[in-house]
């Protein structure tokens, strides 16, 4: 394992070799020769690109992007904070694991989609609405994994900061907090990807501003161009922000024994 | 430390949370214009038991997920097994799929509403779309990792390329094509609901939805339940399947979350 | 074999040369443990009553479920005793005495994976004393252990016997007066393990700690020890008790060759066996 380049290292699996898009490309290129006119519905990849230039041009594409953008970030940046702070206080209390439980286990098991009607229903269409909902979907994972990760501490390293006189500050900064932080970054690997799609999908049921709302707009107005395209700036954007992530897990774990997290890829 | 005795602390939380819940809505402490108390989702909650609701749109759900996992399942497992097994594919052909993995299916549905409309295959294609991604991925690490390891066993037993696969291949990659697979179970729910939610107004997405534009809180509240319930359900249901079928790997395989 | 340069010194903490209690640095009296997993009541180890002298190098050997690593975990103060009294240079032990280190076996889990080496050395010092005294120790303890070459490296990339060395390293930058190490080589391969049994006992000669060094290696007690007792049980008691009077330095050929070492082997063979042990 390269120790000098744990950035390098990261960036390979976070973005796969160019050559393994020739189908992609070739497929792209095939869809466009077939049909340079356009169907209603298979409009060539050529026309996607005018559709979203006139998106861009008229300044809603960047607006929506802009949108959808800022609360994926606030709210996985939320989602960090709170998600590790209580799955590091559950994880250290037992007894707060055996109370909270079935609760746990509960919302765990519960499809986030369905969150979002629950919370359009309570909170009403107020602004902070679209953050609200997409930080309580995305702090599950976080919270859930690093309260198992803190709660799994070894008795090992327990007795370790005995014998080695660690008060319990001590114990918490140097031992259970960064022994808990790879099962932490594992919960956010789990969590960007929920986000985005919860924020898309408030977006589409809600039409707050966003990507998802622009599509939805699209397409109810037959505009298929633009929805085949918006759903490239989609995909783009989702590939963009779970390479970035897979970049900065690779550089904060350069100091951990290294593990499948690079291999398994999301 | 294990403890087999019943989960008191967490019963006692459970009820003291709905107890809480029913108080702060009785007596006006938590102002939520249409936050409904427990009893009143109770309440709703029989009522769609009673007119057949819940039955049918159940029914519904559990009918598109279980076409919907068969066939991610297949599609996924065998995309994974061809891609396990060739180097050749992985080199050439592994990188497009990576791109489009992290694609939100959610962003297909609107594409699926220009070509299909409101329908079942508008929610099926989205739904298969987005499950086939878990399976895929988990079915080719294990066979990749396990085509690996055990290449030298079967060129010493002179096994033929589909005896390898059957006898050797295929048990060793189980407890990850399982994982695939439950994973897959999860994605399916999932995209079932979305779909439901926004391209086929049938089955419990849908039935949440409903209520939530008429207006009708306790409802939506006892289908939000339920459907968290029946999640876990499934889940439990597979668990015990897979413990059933294949007692080694089963076990092995759901031991993990 | 020799890592420590000749002319190098570790710092003796004064204590370890002046003994307390007529000698003792440990007195156990009558203690005993008790448990009781699932509801019932086990007995691990019945009134055992031993004594540390000051500067000893004690080893206990014994088969498994002897209550060993338990005997270890109550003189370091890991446990507390259900009766009987541990005295720690006169004062009764209550959570880990100062001046007392436990090494474990499992060097993989007892270093924090994420910091260096030199930071895991540090672990016990850091916050107690100033930067210079810090870094001091630190460079001494690796130096005395021999990884001062790998200060930066990360555990992880290191090898079993470095690990655990580097496990050594950290109890050492305490400056102790007595380490105890439970079963330390059992998981290395013989040669990392003769290598590093003549580590320890080069610290030992050089620093005059005590050390109380758990093993179920009969052949390992007799090369390390002045003294080895011999547990037995369940429940852990006292079964024998064996003075090692082999001359000092030890050496891996010579020491194991002499008919006194097969002696001392044989007689604590038999007593391990006997005792109800393999």
């Amino acid at each position: 394992m390269s120790r000098g380049a744990p950035w390098l290292t990261a960036l390979r699996f976070g973005f796969p070799p160019l050559r393994g898009l020739a189908p992609l490309f070739a497929l792209l290129a095939l869809w466009q020769l077939i049909d340079p006119q356009g169907s209603p519905y298979f409009p060539p990849p050529s026309a996607w690109w005018n559709g979203l230039a006139g998106l861009a041009r008229s300044g809603r594409l960047f607006a929506a992007l802009g949108a959808t953008l800022t609360t994926f970030t606030l709210a996985i940046a939320l989602a960090c904070v709170i998600g590790g702070l209580l799955g590091l206080l559950i994880g250290r209390s037992r007894a707060a694991r055996r109370a909270l439980g079935p609760l746990l286990e509960f919302c765990r098991g519960l499809p986030p989609p369905v969150i979002v009607p629950v919370g359009v229903l309570v909170l009403g269409y107020v602004e902070s609405l679209k953050l609200v909902i997409v930080v309580l979907v995305a702090v599950w994972p976080i919270l859930l994994n690093t309260a198992s990760a803190t709660a799994a501490l070894s008795e090992l390293l327990g007795e370790v900061s005995q014998t080695m006189r660690l008060g319990r500050l001590a114990t918490l900064a140097k031992i259970v907090v960064p022994s808990a932080v790879p099962a932490f970054l594992v919960g956010v690997r789990g969590a960007v990807p929920l986000a985005i799609i919860i924020t898309l999908l408030v977006e589409m049921l809600t039409s707050l501003p966003g990507i998802g709302s622009l599509i939805v707009i699209s397409q109810r107005q037959f505009h298929s161009a633009e929805v085949y395209g918006l759903l490239v700036v989609v995909g783009l954007v989702g590939f963009v922000l779970n390479g970035a992530f897979v970049v900065i897990e690779g550089a904060l774990l350069s100091r951990w024994p290294p593990r499948a997290s690079f291999a398994q890829g999301g | 430390m294990r403890d087999d005795r019943f989960n008191v602390p967490g019963a006692l939380t459970l009820l003291a949370f709905l107890a809480a819940w029913e108080a702060a809505v009785r007596f006006g402490v938590v102002t939520f214009a249409y936050l409904p108390a427990p009893s009143a989702i109770a309440l709703a909650f029989v009522a769609i038991v009673r007119s057949g609701e819940l039955f049918a749109a159940t029914v519904h759900t559990l009918r598109s997920i279980v076409i919907g996992w068969v066939l991610a399942g297949l599609i996924g497992g065998l995309l994974g097994l061809v891609f396990g097994l060739s180097a050749f594919a992985r080199r050439y052909a592994l990188a497009s799929l990576e791109v489009l993995r992290p694609l939100p299916a959610i962003a297909f549905l609107p594409v699926a509403l220009l070509l299909f409309n409101f329908s079942l295959t508008t929610e099926l294609v989205v739904m298969i779309y987005a499950s086939i991604w878990p399976m895929f991925v988990n079915t080719m690490g294990g066979i990749a990792n396990v085509a690996a390891r055990l290449h030298d066993v079967s060129l010493t037993l002179k096994l033929t390329p589909l005896q390898t696969l059957v006898k050797v291949l295929l048990p060793a990659a189980a407890p990850a094509i399982l994982v695939g697979l439950r994973l897959c179970l999860g994605t399916t729910l999932v995209m079932a609901i979305i779909a439901e939610m926004i391209g086929n107004p049938h089955g419990l997405g849908y039935a949440v939805v409903n209520a939530l534009m008429a207006i009708q809180p306790e409802q939506m509240f006892a289908y939000v339940l339920f459907i968290g319930v029946l999640a876990i359900g499934l889940n439990f249901c597979l668990i015990l399947a897979a413990r059933r079928l294949l007692p080694v790997y089963g076990r092995e395989a759901m031991s993990h979350v | 074999m020799a890592r420590i340069a000749a002319e190098q010194k570790f710092e003796v903490s004064p204590a370890a040369l002046a003994p307390a209690n007529g000698g003792n640095i440990y007195e156990c009296e009558a203690v005993s443990l008790e448990l009781f997993p699932h509801g019932q009541r086990r007995l691990i180890i019945d009134r055992l009553s031993l004594n540390v002298r000051a500067g000893e190098f004690l080893t206990i050997v014994g088969s498994s479920g002897t209550g060993k690593s338990t005997l270890l975990r109550l003189l370091g103060g890991l446990m507390p005793a259900s009766s009987g009294s541990i005295r720690f240079r006169g004062s009764a032990v209550t959570g880990a005495p100062s001046g007392v280190v436990v090494v474990f076996q499992d060097y993989s889990n007892a270093l924090l994976q994420w910091r260096s080496v030199a930071r895991n050395v540090a672990l016990g010092i850091e916050g107690k004393l100033d930067r210079a005294e810090i870094d001091r120790r630190v460079r001494q303890s690796l130096q005395l252990v021999g990884l001062e070459k790998n200060a930066s490296d990360h555990p992880w990339q290191l090898s079993g016997g470095m690990q655990q060395r580097v496990q050594i390293a950290r109890a050492l930058a305490l400056k102790p007066q007595v380490m105890l190490m439970d079963e330390p080589f059992g998981a290395l391969d013989a040669m990392t393990k003769a290598s590093l049994q003549d580590e320890v006992l080069q610290v030992h000669e050089r620093t005059g700690t005590s050390f109380v060094f758990i093993t179920h290696d009969i052949d390992e007690a007799v090369y390390l020890g002045d003294r080895a007792v011999v547990l037995a049980g369940p429940p852990g008691h006292i079964h024998k008790t064996v003075e090692i009077a082999l001359p000092r330095p030890r050496d891996q050929m010579r020491t194991r060759q002499s008919p006194a070492f097969l002696d001392y082997r044989a007689e604590i063979h038999a007593a391990v066996l006997n005792a109800g042990g393999h």
